[in-house]
């Protein structure tokens, strides 16, 4: 039986010829990623366990993206420096608060690259797998990980998500992500599952657009997904990874899928995600007109360049509603600086948002926090009662034009209304 | 020796780990684990007494979808109120991760819920991979867990677990001129 591409990348990890789907390994992944917030506590473990050297100290990258700036009235100025110090002192890679988030990072330094395995702590920076990268979800492991070299991982099954088709005007690949939840949340098709998109209409789809849906798609159910990578992708990695390695991996023909499903992009409308569940997934007609206190983009799914355009687009010589306020993230520094020069940053200030240091902020509450009663519409992960401030607020999702046209309307509305003629704003 | 055996508690399939297991938006702090109100609200959505009724060494039975998107509160609340193993259809590999990070092993195995109902006793092999009621003899299979995974369930999590790698590491290292 052939094997998948992804199925190829664990068994160079685990130094062996094969591995089987279910099966428990012992792997040393290429790279190990975490963040700030949860570093006291993984720090705390390393010393109780007296843990003097870090077995391959080059192959750990800390980002601080959480608390992106020390405010007054926070613990969280300390975990930077701990963290800097820390990687000083092994020989860490350290990035800083305002380098950005974790899955920008990896993808943007070029330590993602194709055929590599990298264990962060989260599963959303399966992002990376737009360059061919597998991402693996761990948690307080990143300490074993990076003392051992090596941790267990559970081989995924390979799953087939086939895309036909073109998005239309107005309609998002976010969209797309929000109907994949809908539709596999509530079962266990995608469990243990690595997801393998392919298909015609993946060659539509910016690296951006990819990363967006490859970020989102844990919520569906699986371990981890990755991307083809076409020349597209080979394009970003070939910038970016220097002389460093990496290796192309394609499925054997007659390879063999746990599940297959198949989705036309061309069929897809805009959706909006109603809390406090993620997969009650809904078009957005149906609850259109409904007032909001807020509009976010931002987050590892929606805070790259094309979501900036795409806000930019639609706010360009308008002002969003005057009971609105608007946050946005660029999801790394080098977005930031990259919205700045195409003059995206004045636009969306000009309109009346608040532009953010590059990181996690509003996603999870850091800033941008709800108060009770508060209605938000944001192109954030979860929304549970209390992830954005008050268990009383009501955080809605969707995509940047969602969230955008929201923002000008200062109720939730079709984002097609807003686009005065087919894929532009008016 | 890599058995469990204990009394089963059965739950449905989709139990949320966050909704459903606790009700993590009703966590007093997330920032620390508080223990006696993990355990207050452990399977209370699906069972209000199951806090007064569960004891130490019980097993939870679950259907698929177990516990996906989870907070590791969940791992904790279940292992502080005595729990010592959840058997389910299905689930996702970060919530059996998390579950053996606080020496609770989570184990996928399909068609337990068959064999299995509250009250009764079954056996859980993690070394050998074969679950087994006690009152029936019914067994069902599992992918048993690799040496690395048993030895921080026999350690008690993964804190402990690193404790004596790195100890182990630093001996070899200092070891016998």
């Amino acid at each position: 039986m052939g094997q998948t591409g992804g199925e190829k990348i664990i068994p160079r990890a685990a130094g062996r010829d094969s591995v089987e789907p279910g099966e428990y390994v012992t792997v040393s992944p290429d790279y190990t990623c975490c963040q700030d917030i949860s570093w006291p506590a993984r720090k705390k473990i390393m010393e109780e366990a007296g843990v003097t050297r870090l077995a391959r100290p080059d192959k750990l990258v800390m980002v601080v993206d959480h608390t992106t700036a020390a405010g007054m009235g926070t613990a969280y100025h300390a975990n930077h420096r701990e963290m800097r110090d820390f990687a000083a002192r092994h020989g860490a890679n350290y990035y800083g608060p305002g380098s950005g988030l974790r899955h920008q990072v990896l993808i943007e330094e070029g330590y993602a690259r194709p055929g590599l395995l990298v264990f962060s702590d989260e599963p959303n920076i399966a992002s990376i797998g737009a360059v061919g990268a597998l991402n693996l979800a761990i948690s307080t492991e990143v300490v074993v990980t990076s003392v051992l070299n090596e941790n267990w991982m559970v081989v995924p099954r390979p799953v087939r998500i086939t895309l036909t088709g073109e998005l239309r005007p107005g309609v998002q690949i976010r969209d797309l992500a929000q109907i994949l939840i809908r539709d596999f949340a509530e079962t266990d098709d995608l469990s243990q599952s690595c997801i393998e998109y392919a298909g015609p209409g993946v060659s539509t789809l910016s690296l951006d657009e990819r990363q967006t849906l490859l970020a989102c798609t844990y919520h569906a159910g699986p371990d981890t997904a990755l991307m083809p990578v076409d020349e597209v992708a080979l394009d970003y990695v070939r910038a970016r990874a220097g002389d460093r390695p990496y290796e192309l991996f394609t499925a054997d023909p007659g390879a063999e899928y746990a599940f297959e499903a198949t989705y036309d992009l061309s069929e897809v409308e805009p959706m909006i995600t109603v809390p406090p569940e993620l997969h009650t997934v809904v078009p957005v007609g149906d609850i259109a007109g409904l007032r909001i206190d807020q509009a976010a983009i931002a987050s590892c799914a929606n805070a790259r360049m094309d979501d900036l355009r795409i806000a930019a687009s639609l706010l360009k010589g308008r002002r969003i509603a005057d009971h609105v306020t608007m946050y946005i993230t660029p999801g790394s520094r080098e977005i930031y600086a990259e919205a700045g020069r195409e003059g995206l940053l004045s636009v969306l200030a000009e309109a009346g948002a608040t532009i953010l240091a590059p990181g996690c902020t509003t996603c999870w509450g850091y800033e941008g926090v709800l108060g009770d009663g508060e209605v938000s519409v944001s192109t954030h992960q979860m929304n549970y009662n209390g992830r954005n401030g008050s268990r009383e607020a009501r955080a809605y999702l969707g995509s940047p034009y969602l969230v955008a046209a929201a923002a000008l309307a200062g109720e939730v509305v079709d984002p097609r209304t807003v686009l005065g003629e087919p894929g532009r704003a008016a | 020796m890599t058995k469990i055996t204990g009394r089963v508690w059965t739950f449905g399939d989709n139990i949320s780990a966050d909704n459903g297991i606790i009700q993590y938006s009703k966590v007093p702090d997330l920032g620390t684990f508080d223990i006696p109100a993990l355990k207050a609200m452990l399977f209370v959505l699906l069972d209000p007494d199951f806090p007064q009724k569960v004891r130490e060494g019980d097993i939870v039975v679950a259907g698929r979808n177990f516990a996906h998107h989870s907070h590791p509160h969940a791992c904790v609340a279940m292992i502080e109120s005595g729990i010592r193993a959840c058997v389910v259809e299905s689930t996702d590999s970060a919530f059996i991760r998390k579950g053996l990070n606080y020496g609770l092993p989570i184990v996928p195995c399909r068609g337990i819920t068959e064999i299995a109902a509250t009250g009764d006793e079954i056996e859980t092999d993690l070394g050998t991979g074969i679950a087994r009621n006690l009152h029936t003899g019914d067994e069902r299979r599992f992918r048993p867990y690799c040496d690395s995974m048993l030895q921080v369930w026999r350690l008690g999590g993964l804190a402990p677990a690193l404790r004596e790698r790195v100890a182990a590491a630093t001996a070899f290292m200092n070891g016998p001129k």
